[in-house]
């Protein structure tokens, strides 16, 4: 017998094998991954035949457009930040009355003068407007007209005339869903639509048929149904409360929205400082862009804030609406091929002096008022005082249109400032106006401006020009 | 040493024929990745290389309705020409940033010139054009000073430019993976007529 040999350990070569077997499993499996990545970004350019599920008529709920369009829809979806800022916007509730005081004591006596705040991104449309303290609970229907796609369902069902007069806390049932799809697209061919009658109508009133428009200035127009200058019309022989209606009759310009309320004589409230009748400018983004640059170039609201945008080679549509300064590189870099933080300081130095004027503007325009309310308090009566009101209507209107309109005055930096200078010197004739009564009254001294540096001495303020109120005196005895 | 490592010699006899198979399945694998990235075509200068990623789509659409396809490929301004080692350098350099870019999806929406690749285009717009530039009164570019296409802007790929604006439009199709690579050397419909030879 011989000796048995010892077995032969499995130790070391086998480890060594171990190790050649998983080295070149790890490598493989690299290699594979490596192979699928460039097979399938090859298929995803190719156009793939896509099934459409059909939308029912008035669906107002997007998540039941999404299987048919889930990239616009997943983009759509991205509104729900809340959390974006640029140098002066972005999506979220930047405090107006905290940042500039002035705007309490310009909208005093309005609910502007309550609570302003920037409003956040499509998808809190909604919440925002039950949110605000503005209190919607008391006013009429025609509040909802932009908010949501339940709207166009429901103006189809009772009338835009009968949606407008029921009260907006009877509708807010109604309401569900946050502006979406069905308020710009039609769910069976999906082409572009207008939904809001208000648009139509001021387009038939000046003659313009809004069917006889290309596709890319329907770009722009759907925008433009929401994105305007608006007021409730009273017309008490067609029994209509608050019908919603743009004041273009006679032209676009700040100019001509000034005639247009002078000859109806419309005010939206009347200003407890000064007394003078008041117009509230409402963003009329559409208005002051479509006097820039960029819409005389043809480019569409949808061109910037929409760009298109090519995911695993499928175009499409970016329905992230937001401003084009959080997504330079895929809106302006496409036509200015520049880098990102040049385009971004040419914007922001051109707002940089909109806001100058803008400043200016406001300054003269609160002591406007408060010189009005010092000629009152020197004696001056409602006649004497007729003058120096519609000025300030005129300036603060001025001032309003560039002030509420988004962009901070980048859709039209010209025609902005050409708007501000006349605000600025609309509001200081008012004083110029206003030094002269005071004079013919007896008053040389200066007049004592009250303090307004913050938004919570303001709103106080504000207050004791109220009716039961005691205002301070602003002429020196 | 080297004899016994090429032999697997340091593996147990048992071990040696399945790794000699893994090892000819992975270099078989290498080889298959190789055919159908089209590696082979990139040594070429072919604009449909250029095409085996699609985000090159709107830059080969444009070229190809330009008057520069008739003249100039991709690599004629994008790579630098003054002598073979530089430009076969600068392509590796360039093409491994785009493949790497590409697979970790990273590529940006509005393609523009990276900074090392500016001045080789300037400098390609010079090597053609230098009779109109190359005037002794004029001096070689400064910083500060305009690039040829700051003036120039739709030369040759538009004034628009985004993954977006020339979708899909008359773009060669990509030959499959069993058909002869050579195709795509003239994918689709051939855009350059033969080139002319001077008299």
């Amino acid at each position: 017998m011989t000796e048995p040999t010892a077995p032969v350990p499995a130790g070391p070569s086998a480890r060594k094998g171990w190790l050649v077997f998983g080295a070149v499993l790890v490598a493989v499996f690299v290699l594979g991954l490596l192979l699928a990545t460039i097979l399938e970004r090859r298929a995803e350019s190719v156009q793939r035949q896509r099934v459409l599920q059909p939308i029912q008529a008035w669906e107002s709920d997007s998540s039941k457009w999404a299987g048919n369009w889930p990239r616009e829809h997943a983009s759509w979806k991205a509104t729900e930040q809340k959390d974006t800022a640029t140098k002066y916007g972005g999506s979220f509730q930047h405090d107006y009355l905290a940042i500039a005081p002035a705007n309490v004591i310009l909208f005093a006596g309005y609910a502007f003068s309550v609570d302003y705040k920037q409003a956040r991104g499509h998808q809190y449309a909604v919440s925002d407007v039950k949110e605000t303290g503005r209190d919607i609970s008391t006013k009429p229907g025609t509040c909802w007209t932009c908010k949501s796609p339940d709207v166009p369902r429901l103006m189809a069902q009772m009338g835009p005339a009968k949606f407008y007069d029921t009260p907006a806390k009877d509708l807010m049932p109604e309401i569900k869903h946050s502006i979406g799809c069905a308020d710009c697209h039609d769910p069976q061919t999906m082409a572009l639509t207008i939904t809001r009658p208000a648009l139509v109508e001021a387009f038939e009133r000046q003659g313009k048929d809004i069917k006889a428009v290309s596709h890319q200035e329907m770009r722009t127009l759907v925008c433009a149904q929401c994105h305007v200058e608006y007021y409730f019309k009273k017309d008490e022989s067609k029994g209509q409360k608050a019908y919603l209606t743009f004041p273009w009759d006679k032209g676009m310009g700040v100019e001509e929205m000034d005639a247009y309320y002078d000859e109806k004589q419309f005010s939206d409230w009347t200003h407890p400082i000064s007394g003078a009748k008041m117009v509230k400018m409402q963003h009329p983004d559409y208005e002051v862009y479509s006097k820039g640059i960029h819409a005389y170039r043809n480019v569409s609201c949808a061109d910037c804030h929409m760009p298109y945008k090519t995911e695993g080679g499928q175009k499409f549509t970016d329905h992230h609406i937001q401003s084009p300064l959080l997504n330079i590189s895929q809106s302006c870099a496409v036509c200015h091929r520049w880098g990102e933080a040049e385009i971004k300081s040419r914007v922001e130095s051109i707002q940089d002096k909109i806001v100058h004027g803008r400043a200016v503007a406001e300054d003269a325009l609160c002591k406007a008022h408060f010189d009005i309310a010092a000629c009152k308090q020197a004696g001056a009566g409602d006649e004497e005082l007729a003058e120096v009101r519609k000025l300030v209507r005129k300036a603060q209107l001025r001032w309003d249109y560039v002030a509420a309109n988004n962009g901070l005055g980048f859709h039209a930096p010209q025609e902005c400032q050409r708007i501000l200078a006349d605000a600025a010197d609309l509001a200081q004739q008012t004083r110029v106006a206003c030094v002269r009564l005071l004079a013919k009254k007896g008053v040389t001294e200066p007049v004592i401006y009250p303090d307004w540096s913050s938004k919570e001495k303001a709103q106080a303020l504000i207050k004791t020009f109220a009716k039961d109120g005691t205002p301070p005196t602003l002429i020196a005895k | 040493m080297l004899k016994g490592l090429l032999s697997l010699g340091f593996l147990p006899a048992a071990w040696k024929l399945p790794v000699w198979i893994a090892l000819g399945v992975f270099a078989g694998l290498g080889i298959l990745t190789i055919h159908v990235s089209r590696a082979p075509s990139y040594m070429s200068d072919a604009p449909e290389t250029c095409m085996n990623c699609h985000v090159m789509t709107q830059a080969y659409v444009t070229w190809n309705h330009s008057s520069h396809r008739n003249v100039a490929t991709c690599n004629d301004c994008h790579v630098p020409q003054d002598n073979i080692v530089n430009t076969y350098a600068f392509k590796a350099k360039d093409g491994m940033r785009h493949s790497s870019m590409f697979t970790l999806r990273l590529e940006p929406q509005v393609i523009q010139l990276s900074a090392g690749a500016v001045p080789v285009v300037e400098q390609n717009c010079r090597r053609c054009h230098n009779q109109l530039v190359g005037d002794v009164h004029l001096r070689a570019w400064q910083p500060g000073d305009n690039r040829c296409w700051d003036c120039h802007r739709e030369v040759p790929h538009g004034r628009v430019q985004s993954l977006s604006t020339a979708f899909d439009v008359n773009a060669p199709k990509l030959p499959g993976v069993l058909d002869n690579p050579h195709k795509m050397q003239s994918g689709g419909r051939d855009p350059r007529p033969a080139k002319e030879t001077k008299p």
